[in-house]
């Protein structure tokens, strides 16, 4: 990326509450209730897309937003940029309420959607940034010379004059999250920002996003079905479902609070392997442990789960040295957002289950 | 920034953008012109066939090619007037950019204007294809104060304009099934005096039929356009026309702005603004 990100934004504000969401709940409503009750029609019941959902994210923050399709991740975006108005509660950006001031937020967010159809297909890359540019303002040389560094951090400057037709997903992607930076938004919404790009663009993509919260303190407001990438990049990540929050926390206290066991490997080389898991399983009667043969040799695997914390690798890392065994290596699998979302989604089956 | 200014600048974004979208249909502008032409000739002959048979009654049809050409120039301008803002907001529906252009801290009453704005400067230029083509090929010439018809033109189209916002409303919450549209569209040209005088209606279909006649506002504008550049008459002959104008507009303007807002918000309130 040969344009620094810092060249590209403008300062914003500094309040510490960036976005802040209360009581939101949105509701969608059935056209032309009132009259299919008065004839006495079947209709279906209104969609509850958002329940009661509050929380704040402050600024410079990347917030991550994580749950199952059709959990309301979208609805909460397009209401935070405007787009939806909520039937109860509020948002705010930067003290701007979304529908009282809701001019005022437009121009405070960019939102990059994962809708392609938000483009026109017909004209370029360049005219429609150039497009765009206008209404936010910016005409002229100004307008270009801000899409020349955006296509320039975006590697879009060969694609500049193709058509949005001809160009591939993840190019339409990158030019979307472009246009949502076209008036240095102080807060971006970002949803799937990663969704159609190659493992390389998508890595440049998450360096982008680090850089803008990193040297511009802008901050970044995202949904993702990639969990690593949200662990990797979201300081708060909230786990949505059914329209409400079920869990709100860095991703690295997430991990232990919902899912508390890890699972050790260790390779080891010894001679006489059968007398060592013997010496174990006298050991260790409260843990299941399982034994084979390495990719190599004389070298075996031994693998067990414990709980966060306990002594457990102690111990079998004692018996393993008394038995005058060779540790070539340790891995530790932590449960990672994957898990913790698996886990919500379970206990929720279960209770609808039992309900 | 200065507010004309902005608001200038995103009017001409919208106008480019539409400009380039034409460019990338180029056949299509061709064949309009083409269209255009043929109309006219096609009228040209028929109205061959009466001549010296005009009744005297109708001052404005003495030259009936010179009354028809005015009519579909004014009434295509009329009809952009009051069609291109329901057009705009469908087809960004239907485009799945109207989230994307109402992202941008744009107001509604721009987004209004600006929608529009190309298919203004489109619809002058081909209503001045037929009164062009009409002066080139076939001698039809205009009296009286191009001024006071363009003031009957604007206040016309500005009336229109108030029932466009109203059928954009529409397209806004209902998608489709827009009334003004088949109301105005099919009444204008059979009510309002385009192919022929008002007067025969209430002659031939009695008086409470030719009141559809005095409630479309096309009516008046096309009466007092043809007054002005046919019989020549002044401003304080056509007073009746623009006042009857002027005062659809005061009644108009603001209630269609209400309409459009509240249906905006309605749209918003039901997540529906790229649903078509």
């Amino acid at each position: 990326m040969s344009t620094a990100v810092s060249d590209l934004l403008a300062t914003p504000g500094d309040p510490e509450i960036a976005v802040s969401i209360q009581n939101l709940c949105k509701t969608y409503p059935v056209s032309f209730a009132r009259l299919k009750r008065f004839l006495r029609r079947n209709f279906k019941s209104p969609v509850e897309a958002l329940r009661n959902i509050s929380f704040e994210v402050h600024d410079g923050e990347i917030f991550g937003l994580i749950g199952p399709n059709g959990a309301g991740k979208t609805t909460l975006v397009k209401t935070v940029a405007t787009l939806i108005q909520p039937t109860n509660g509020f948002v705010t950006v930067h003290g701007y309420d979304s529908v009282r001031d809701d001019e005022q937020v437009r121009r405070i967010v960019g939102l990059a959607g994962a809708e392609e159809r938000s483009f026109y297909w017909r004209l370029t890359a360049m005219q429609n940034l150039m497009f765009f540019a206008r209404l936010y303002g910016l005409g002229g040389r100004a307008g270009k010379e801000k899409i020349d560094k955006l296509f320039d951090l975006f590697e879009l400057k060969e694609l500049a004059q193709r058509r949005f037709a001809e160009l591939s997903t993840g190019n339409k992607q990158r030019l979307s999250i472009a246009r949502a930076m076209l008036a240095d938004p102080p807060v971006l919404l970002l949803d799937e920002p990663t969704r159609s790009l190659d493992p390389i663009a998508a890595a440049r993509m998450r360096e982008v996003i680090k850089a803008l919260t990193h040297d511009r303190r802008v901050t970044v407001f995202l949904t993702s079905h990639n969990l690593s990438e949200v662990e990797e990049l979201c300081n708060r990540v909230a786990i949505i479902s059914k329209g409400q929050v079920q869990a709100l926390d860095s991703p690295q206290r997430l991990r232990p609070t919902h899912t508390p066991t890890e699972n050790i490997s260790i390779i080891f080389s010894a001679g006489a392997a059968d007398k060592i898991e013997e010496d174990l399983r006298s050991a260790f009667t409260d843990h299941f442990l399982t034994l084979g043969r390495a990719d190599l040799q004389d070298e075996w695997t031994i693998k067990f789960s414990r709980a966060r914390g306990d002594d457990a690798l102690d111990k079998v890392l004692k018996v393993l040295q008394q038995a005058g065994a060779v540790i070539q290596g340790v891995e530790i699998e932590r449960a990672s957002l994957f898990d913790v979302l698996e886990s919500y989604e379970q206990t929720e089956k279960t209770t609808e289950a039992q309900s | 920034m200065n507010a004309v200014l902005m608001f200038a600048r995103r009017v001409w974004a919208f106008v480019v953008r539409d400009w380039r979208l034409e460019l990338s249909y180029r056949m299509q502008f061709f064949l309009r012109v083409l269209s255009i032409l043929i109309v006219v000739t096609t009228l040209f002959f028929i109205s061959k066939i009466f001549t010296g048979f005009t009744d005297p009654r109708f001052a404005q049809w003495r030259d009936p090619l010179a009354a028809w050409l005015t009519g579909l120039a004014v009434l295509n301008y009329f009809m952009t007037g009051f069609s291109s803002l329901a057009n705009a907001i469908r087809q960004e529906q239907m485009q799945g950019t109207l989230e994307s252009v109402l992202m941008t801290p744009i107001s509604v009453p721009t987004v209004i204007v600006a929608s529009s704005a190309w298919d203004f400067v489109q619809a002058t230029f081909f209503s001045f294809l037929y009164i062009f083509f009409g002066w080139l090929f076939f001698n039809v010439h205009y009296r009286g104060s191009f001024l006071l018809a363009l003031a009957f033109l604007v206040l016309t189209t500005l009336v229109l304009a108030c029932l466009g916002i109203l059928s954009a409303s529409f397209a806004m919450v209902f998608k489709r099934g827009d009334p003004f549209g088949v109301f105005l569209g099919t009444g204008a040209a059979l009510f309002s005096g385009v192919f022929f005088p008002t007067q025969l209606v209430s002659e031939y279909a009695g008086h409470g039929i030719a009141l559809v006649s005095r409630i479309l506002p096309p009516t008046y504008g096309l009466d007092g356009i043809r007054r002005v550049l046919i019989e020549g008459q002044g401003v304080a002959e056509v007073r009746g026309p623009l006042l009857t104008l002027l005062g659809f507009l005061v009644v108009l303007l603001p209630f269609s702005l209400w309409v459009f807002k509240r249906a905006v918000r309605r749209a918003k309130r039901d997540g529906s603004l790229i649903q078509y």
